[in-house]
């Protein structure tokens, strides 16, 4: 017999397993449980296209709210720039100083308003057109400070305006550049003025009394001091009065800061250049270790795989 | 494809091959039971992309009777000092001539093994070379070895 009729003869041959072995496989497969599904593309793409798409839509009809509720913060936060022509600009400009202040009342008027100026000619400019600001309105410079290096320029004036027109005034300084910072206090001065007022009169009835009585040494002295008394009060009242009827602005001008860029010893690579030295290094010394850790493994493998395949041959006899 | 698919289609193969490998029909039909539950706690492990089902429980079922070969080898040392083993009559299969089966019942287990593999299941040199874990070449090698030695027992029969 040929080696071709041995093979076929043996691919003729069909063995069946037993019914006992079936029903017994039959039995196992039974316990065996649904298939897990597999996490193809397809059905990947069923979940997060829908789910992209859902996310997508919350994004474009949440944002237009989020950014219009930002908008209004950054108006908010950001500096009111004043420009001269701008009508509607210095009305809320002028709005923004706005103290209601009654004509019949004492009122202590104090502002700080400090403006930003693109350079350092503007700061000059600037210190100019307050003072002009401050004498058109009947009012004047009590300090002025103004200094310049290079680019960079500030000015600090203390301007004394008169108090029923510090609003127009303060609406025309604000012009001068962009406000970084505003202050505005007022303090009412009625009652004291009126405490002493009514101090006065009492004094002054103990006068009237005093010169009434017969003259002596210790009436006279009395007088003295009361005399004295009521015009000290009325000095203050004099002085409290004065100032009030002018409004103190302190107004201070400056350039942006100037931002010099750090300069470093190395080019925009150095970073690059470390980080290829370094990662250089590294493999240096993977390579030193891991070659021969690797060598070694794949000598243990190869002899566990002799050791193993003998074993089993000779299992086999092969 | 389901495991309960897989273990109807491949049962016969699985069962041949174990019948041809250990020459032993009792010890085939319980180590084809044991495969099939093997295979059923492995079977999330089976990946389609690495090799046919047929490959993988062939795969199984060698683990299996390997096993089976080391544990029947301890049991004959301790045994045949009491007493020598009895021959077991075993027909590889329906239709051979009794030449051929006592032929086939003189080849090694590992000669029967890669018959069975690339005879009887008729798989490429590939798929076996895989389940016995040699190369092709070797698996190709052993095969015709197995049959030259077949082939000299039939004329010697003759």
């Amino acid at each position: 017999m040929s080696q071709r009729d041995l093979v076929a003869e043996l691919r003729a041959a069909h063995v069946e397993a037993p019914p006992e072995v079936r029903e017994r496989v039959r039995l196992v497969a039974a316990g065996a449980p649904a298939p897990p599904r597999r996490v193809t593309w397809q059905r990947a793409l069923v979940v997060v296209v829908p789910a992209a798409a859902a996310i997508a839509a919350t994004i474009v009809f949440t944002r237009p709210a989020k950014q219009q509720q930002q908008q209004t913060v950054l108006e908010a936060n950001k500096p009111v720039r004043i420009q001269p022509s701008a009508g509607a600009a210095t009305d809320r400009a002028a709005k923004a100083f706005a103290v209601p202040s009654p004509t019949n009342r004492v009122q202590k008027y104090e502002a700080t308003l400090s403006l930003r100026v693109e350079h350092a000619r503007d700061v000059s400019d600037g210190v100019k057109r307050a003072l002009r600001i401050a004498t058109s309105f009947g009012g004047y410079a009590s300090s002025v400070h103004a200094e310049t290096h290079g680019s960079r320029a500030v000015a600090d004036l203390t301007l004394r305006i008169p108090r029923t027109r510090i609003q127009e005034a303060m609406a025309k300084l604000a012009q001068l550049g962009t406000i970084t910072d505003e202050n505005v206090s007022t303090v009412d001065q009625t009652a004291l003025l009126n405490n002493t007022d009514r101090k006065i009169a009492r004094l002054q009835k103990q006068l009237a009394k005093l010169r009434a009585e017969p003259k002596s040494d210790g009436n006279d002295r009395s007088i003295a001091a009361l005399v004295k008394r009521i015009e000290t009060l009325q000095r203050g009242e004099a002085t409290t009065r004065r100032n009030a009827h002018y409004a103190t602005v302190h107004l201070h001008l400056e350039t942006p800061p100037v931002t010099v860029a750090q300069k470093h010893g190395h080019g925009p690579l150095h970073g690059v250049g470390v980080a290829l030295t370094w990662l250089g290094i590294g493999a240096v010394y993977a390579l030193a270790i891991g070659v021969p850790v690797a060598v070694l493994l794949g000598i243990v493998w190869l002899c566990v795989r002799i050791v193993r395949r003998r074993r089993e041959n000779a299992l086999l006899q092969i | 494809m389901t495991f309960q698919q897989a273990a109807e289609a491949h049962l016969d193969d699985v069962y041949g091959y174990l019948a041809w490998f250990t020459s032993d029909r009792f010890a085939a039909e319980d180590l084809t039971a044991v495969t099939f539950e093997r295979a059923l706690r492995l079977w999330h492990r089976f990946d389609p992309d690495r090799g046919s089902v047929r490959t993988w429980l062939c795969q199984v079922a060698r683990t299996v009777a390997l096993d089976h070969f080391r544990s029947e080898r301890r049991r004959t040392r301790r045994e045949e000092l009491a007493a020598p083993p009895e021959a077991i009559d075993f027909r590889f299969a329906e239709g051979l001539s009794p030449d051929l089966e006592s032929a086939l019942a003189r080849l090694t287990a590992g000669e029967r093994e890669v018959v069975a593999l690339r005879v009887l299941l008729d798989l490429d040199a590939g798929a076996a070379a895989r389940i016995l874990g040699i190369s092709p070449t070797n698996c190709t090698t052993r095969l015709n070895r197995a049959l030259k030695k077949l082939e000299e027992a039939l004329h010697v029969a003759a």
